[in-house]
């Protein structure tokens, strides 16, 4: 097959046999990319997958640790409800529900962590049942217990310890049929294998989705277990999605009498998102950036439409695809000391892409050498010796910017009403859009520093700058331009320091100035004890107000105190979290900003995107003979469907057939002569025939309806 | 019969008759059997305890076959013939799985059997009994004649929670005896659980164990009359609740250890009975509003979960994980449930115009004030009603995307929306919803995301 560089897929319909061949000779092809050779080959590539799969790695890590509290949790409550089964038997089957939240598709691969483990663990035989196989409950006791038979053939042959064994095993798999997956099979199994003491083990049901079952069903099935629990020792647990009431208000007394439910609750998926977005996507090991816009695009989707972190995931990756799919100079994106061997392989045509990036031409400008500016543009040789210099600049930016980030969310977080966010992603956001010193949230919150008090104040910054230095020698250090970034961020924190020392020593007296004031209020007392009117009072207590005000500054501490934030603001805010459009040159090599692309691809509008075919096919079709100047001009040579949509939409709730017809007759004619006035009365019937074949096809797309009340008359559905 | 019935006394007290009846009815294998038994009574009386003791005391005394098994499993004929040829297969005979397809290979195999030994007799025990009436049609018929059929000494049991009557069809039934067991009142149900002293002692012990003063006080102050001072405290909190004797048992276990942690301790003493009450009187309320929930936690959870209990609603509605959309589409389908069609251009359109208003609207509301359609229960929209208010009340412009469509099917997985009908069709937009969820519920929503629910309810105009 040749390699493709279209990512279009196949689909093969083989027969089932051909299945069962395949199963045999166990997949040669280790690479599993639908890529091409020549396209794995390229730098870009390579860059790509390495950055991919560490991220994923560290994904994944940072998720088992999240889930492993409570899976430990669950392991524990298995294992002890199959060892103190064997002496009771009131047939109650004890019943773990987890409170996974909403996205269930998500939790599938939490299920089957604690499927491994448990199988690795030898704790527990498994059974993952899903709503969709426990239509009835037929279906679902057979599905159950030839679950649990095969996980132990498929385990074992796992294991693989005998040979022979395994070939028991497979002529077991093959005399197993459907309709032979009884209770009284599985007991015969379980008696078989397990019922030694020694090896005595759980028989863990999984229903993933406990709201998805039917009710009758899920009654029956729980009421089967429980009867067997004296048995064969069951452990239910149920993948909840809303709250406990769900399942009080499925069972009713007598099913819920026999089982004994413990609640475990996971972590609520917004908080696993912000978990994984501080560790892993705001983490500065990684090169590679979002953009705020992309950033928070991506974080919208989750927290308005689906709270799937899995599709968070996805979406990311499809945004690292597209950033590292703009060419091989975006290899470049990577450690500091891999770009610099890969500068040398860089051909004339990354050259230009690099040239053509917005944010070259700030730097081309700002050169004033004429032969210089020369030399950068055609020179690539020259531009390769500038090139480690400027990534230098531009990862030393990201780092320190991410530094500066820690200290500033540590700064506002807990501010009353949060005006900036308190979420370090919010904060990342904000910083990266637009210039923050600009905005008023930003305004009120450096006003809001303001009013804290002495203690309050000191406490604070001092926890910044403590936090900060944790993240440095944490985070930072560790890394390869960590050392510089470090020491030009210790420097700025040692003079932070340095003011608040000074802050701290400050005293509350007024100094000079305010004692001089202090003969004004005198006065102002002695006048308002002859006011003439209430308008007069008025003004003159807005007057003292004022004063008071002006007043409050001149206190030793206050001067400290606006003398650091002033500092803070100049020296961290505007110097290092400066939005993406004052970001130094070629931040496009690690930024991904461009949105409207991942828009276009990640969320499917399949309204819009059929709104769009038919009423401008040319979007799609590219052909010469519809292209249209107008949006909504009508053009004879358009498809016969698209002609009748377009009228449709003209007309409101219900369309007369006739005229429907007369004007689409009307839009074809528009091109033909005029002087086919013979026909004028009788319609051809083609035209008929062909109006009627776009009206049933846009019937067919849903659009439209007959109306049974109206004689000849279609209703628009929609709106 | 006498020696079953000694063995099955103590283990059942208050069911004296019960066995009795049986015991002169099955107690005896050289007697004729009679056809068939029914044995009713609500839950948690001891029916299925019982039979199951008295099948196992007649096969261990003398020798009887039986086959014990739950009609609920037998969601096929031949599950049902099988598993009852399987227990009562004779002992030594062919290992070969029994196969009965149908009635008339099971009652041939049993006939075999006839043949083959005479003496020995047979019992046949069907709980859940009700589902045999949604078995095949000859499955009832059948086995409440078996013995006539087959010729054995045979007697079929059915448990059950109905009376007989609910049984009747239109072919009729033959004759059986019913059994009926009344359920326990007051003093039984304090006999049948001070029987469970024993029990609750020795875990006491066994938890104490290890620690030499604590299990010196316990076994001072636990006496049987301690117990039983107890547990009539705790009937005059449930016994109006519940009467349900294992619920009642496992409830009592579960309060115990509360009582008896200040005797423990030495706070007070064993014999001062009204502060005894005044502890545990709270801890006992907080398990009346858990009972029949079977929540299992470790016991420090348990007071804390009693405290969140009170305001149920509320918690549900903010603990509820739901993406900002799916908020607004869940309330955008509750007032879509709760508004006639015909209100919603005068709801959701800016300038809907100015209503009339007519003397007969005003009376007709007037009467009509106890028929809140907020307290009528949901009405059923379709989805371009539920998109178009989604639109009318989301402030903010968002495309219709995919994703925001897959929000309904969530929303109808999570079981706060349902279909109404045409779920077959969705496509086409006959489909219809309704929404599941109450006034309460979506309230709070809205004050999580920030709307006014009432606002745009007609009730509450």
């Amino acid at each position: 097959m040749d390699p493709t560089i279209s990512v279009s897929k196949g689909c093969f319909v083989y027969k089932n046999n051909a299945t069962r061949a395949g199963k045999k000779t166990p997949a040669k092809r280790k690479h599993s990319s639908v890529l091409g050779q020549e396209i794995t080959a390229q730098p870009f590539y390579s860059a790509y997958s390495e950055c991919w799969q560490k991220l994923e790695s560290h994904i994944a890590q940072l998720q088992h640790q999240s889930y492993s509290r409570t899976l430990e949790h669950l392991i524990e409550y298995v294992k002890k409800e199959s060892v103190g089964i064997g002496d009771k038997d009131d047939e109650i089957l004890p019943t773990a529900a987890l409170l996974t939240g909403i996205n269930q598709p998500d939790h599938l691969n939490q299920f089957e962590t604690l499927t491994r483990r448990l199988h690795s663990e030898n704790a527990a035989r498994v059974c993952v049942l899903q709503s969709r196989d426990c239509s009835t409950l037929k279906a679902a006791v057979e599905a159950m217990v030839y679950n649990l038979i095969e996980a132990q053939s498929a385990g074992g042959a796992l294991s693989a310890e005998e040979l022979d064994c395994d070939e028991e095993i497979e002529r077991d798999r093959k005399r197993l049929r459907r309709t032979q997956c009884t209770m009284k099979q599985l007991k015969a199994w379980y008696l078989n294998n397990f019922d030694t003491s020694q090896n005595r083990r759980a028989l863990v049901i999984i229903l993933p989705d406990f709201e998805c079952f039917n009710t009758a069903v899920l009654q029956d099935f729980i009421l089967i277990l429980s009867a067997h629990s004296s048995s064969l020792p069951f452990v239910l647990v149920l993948g909840v999605a809303t709250a406990m009431s769900a399942v009080h208000s499925t069972l009713p007394y007598h099913v819920s009498s026999k089982i004994k439910l413990r609640v475990f609750q996971t972590q609520p998926a917004p908080a696993g998102l912000n978990e994984m977005l501080d560790k892993v996507l705001l983490s500065p090991q990684y090169t590679f950036h979002l953009s705020g816009k992309a950033f928070k695009f991506l974080t919208y989707i989750f927290l308005y439409y689906d709270f799937s972190i899995q599709g968070f995931i996805q979406g990311f990756k499809y945004c690292l695809m597209e950033h590292y799919f703009g060419g091989n100079a975006y290899a470049l994106c990577t450690d500091y000391s891999q770009a610099l061997t890969r500068i040398k392989s860089l051909t004339h045509d990354d050259m230009e892409t690099i040239r053509r990036l917005p944010s070259f031409r700030p730097y081309v400008e700002g050169i004033n050498d004429c032969k210089r500016i020369i030399a950068v543009l055609t020179d690539d040789d020259y531009l390769k010796k500038k090139l480690p210099q400027l990534l230098r600049d531009c990862m030393l930016h990201f780092m320190l910017f991410r530094c500066s980030l820690e200290f500033f969310t540590e700064l506002v977080h807990d501010l009353p009403r949060c005006p900036l966010g308190k979420l370090r992603r919010e904060l990342y956001v904000n910083c990266l859009n637009k210039p923050i010193t600009q905005q008023t949230e930003y305004k009120e919150c450096w006003q809001m520093l303001g009013f804290l008090s002495k203690y309050e104040f000191v406490t604070k910054i001092s926890k910044c700058i403590a936090c900060t230095e944790q993240f440095i020698s944490n985070d930072i250090e560790p890394l390869e331009l960590g050392d510089a970034c470090a020491s030009s961020m210790r420097n700025q924190l040692k003079e932070i320091q340095q003011l608040l020392t000074n802050v701290v020593m400050a005293t509350m007296e007024t100094s000079g100035p305010a004692a001089t004031a202090a003969t004004a209020p005198l006065a102002g007392s002695t006048d308002l004890t002859h006011v003439a009117s209430r308008h007069e009072l008025k003004a003159q207590l807005l007057q003292r107000s004022k004063q008071d005000k002006e007043q409050q500054p001149t206190t030793e501490y206050a001067k400290a105190l606006q003398l650091i934030l002033q500092h803070i603001e100049t020296h961290l805010v505007m110097k290092y979290l400066r939005p993406l459009q004052n970001a130094p040159p070629l931040h496009e090599l690690y930024i991904f900003s461009d949105i409207s692309t991942v828009r276009r691809n990640i969320i499917g509008a399949p309204r819009a995107a059929l709104h769009t075919a038919l009423n401008n096919p040319h979007f799609y079709m590219q052909c010469k003979c519809c292209e249209l100047q107008d949006q909504s001009q009508l053009v004879s040579t358009l498809p016969d469907l698209s002609v009748v949509y377009k009228l449709h939409l003209e007309c409101g709730r219900m369309i007369n057939l006739f005229d429907w017809l007369q004007a689409f007759r009307s839009v074809l004619r528009a091109s033909e002569d005029l002087n086919e006035d013979t026909q004028q009365e009788q319609i051809d019937p083609q035209i008929q025939a062909r109006f009627t074949r776009a009206v049933a096809e846009l019937q067919f797309l849903g659009y439209i309806k007959m109306s049974k009340r109206k004689t000849d008359h279609a209703t628009r559905l929609t709106w | 019969m006498e020696q079953i019935c000694a063995a099955l006394e103590p283990q059942f007290p208050c069911r004296e008759t019960t066995i009795k009846t049986l015991g002169e009815l099955i107690g005896n294998c050289e007697e004729a059997y009679p056809a068939a038994i029914y044995l009713f009574g609500h839950t948690g009386t001891g029916k299925s305890a019982l039979t199951k003791a008295f099948l196992q005391q007649c096969r261990k005394q003398q020798k009887v076959r039986v086959a014990q098994l739950n009609a609920i499993e037998c969601y096929t004929t031949k599950i049902l013939l099988e598993n009852v040829l399987d227990a009562l297969a004779p002992q030594g005979a062919e290992e070969t799985a029994k196969r009965a397809d149908n009635m008339l290979e099971f009652v041939n195999e049993l006939r075999r059997w006839h043949d083959q030994e005479n003496n020995s007799s047979y019992l046949i025990a069907v709980d859940n009994a009700e589902r045999l009436r949604d078995m095949d049609a000859n499955v009832l018929p059948v086995l409440l004649r078996l013995q006539q059929l087959t010729s054995l000494n045979l007697c079929v049991l059915l448990v059950s929670q109905l009376p007989f009557e609910k049984y009747y069809n239109k072919t009729g039934l033959s004759e059986i005896i019913t059994l009926h067991m009344a359920q326990y009142n007051k003093a039984e149900t304090l006999r049948i659980l001070s029987a469970d002293f024993v029990h609750v002692q020795r875990q006491l012990l066994a938890g104490l164990s290890g620690n030499e003063k604590g299990l010196r006080k316990c076994e001072q102050a636990m006496t049987p009359e301690f117990y039983s001072n107890y547990l009539s405290l705790f009937l005059s909190v449930f016994y109006k609740a519940c009467r349900d004797v294992p619920e009642l048992k496992l409830t009592a276990r579960k309060c115990f250890s509360i009582y008896i942690e200040p005797v423990l301790a030495g706070t007070i003493e064993a014999t001062d009975v009204s502060r005894l009450w005044r502890h545990i009187a709270g801890p006992l309320r907080a398990a009346l509003t858990q009972i029949y929930m079977r929540f299992d936690k470790p016991a420090d959870e348990l007071e804390q979960q009693s405290n969140e209990s009170d305001q149920s609603v509320r918690k549900l509605a903010q603990s509820l994980e739901l993406p900002y959309y799916g908020k607004y589409l869940l309330i955008a389908s509750f007032l879509a449930s709760h508004n006639s069609a015909k209100q919603d251009k005068r709801l959701f359109v800016k300038h809907h115009g100015k209503q009339k208003k007519r003397m007969q609207t005003v009376n007709a509301k007037a009467k009509t004030t106890d028929k809140m359609s907020t307290t009528l229960g949901p009405k059923s929209f379709s989805i371009d009603r539920l998109l178009a208010i989604f639109y009318a009340i989301l402030e903010e412009k968002v495309g219709l995307t995919c994703n925001l469509l897959s929000q309904i099917s969530t929303l109808v997985h999570l079981k706060l929306l349902s279909f109404v009908s045409g779920e077959q069709n969705i496509m086409d937009g006959s489909a219809r919803l309704q929404c599941t969820v109450g006034l309460e519920f979506v309230l709070h929503i809205g004050k999580v995301v920030g709307f006014n629910v009432r606002q745009y309810l007609c009730d509450f105009m």
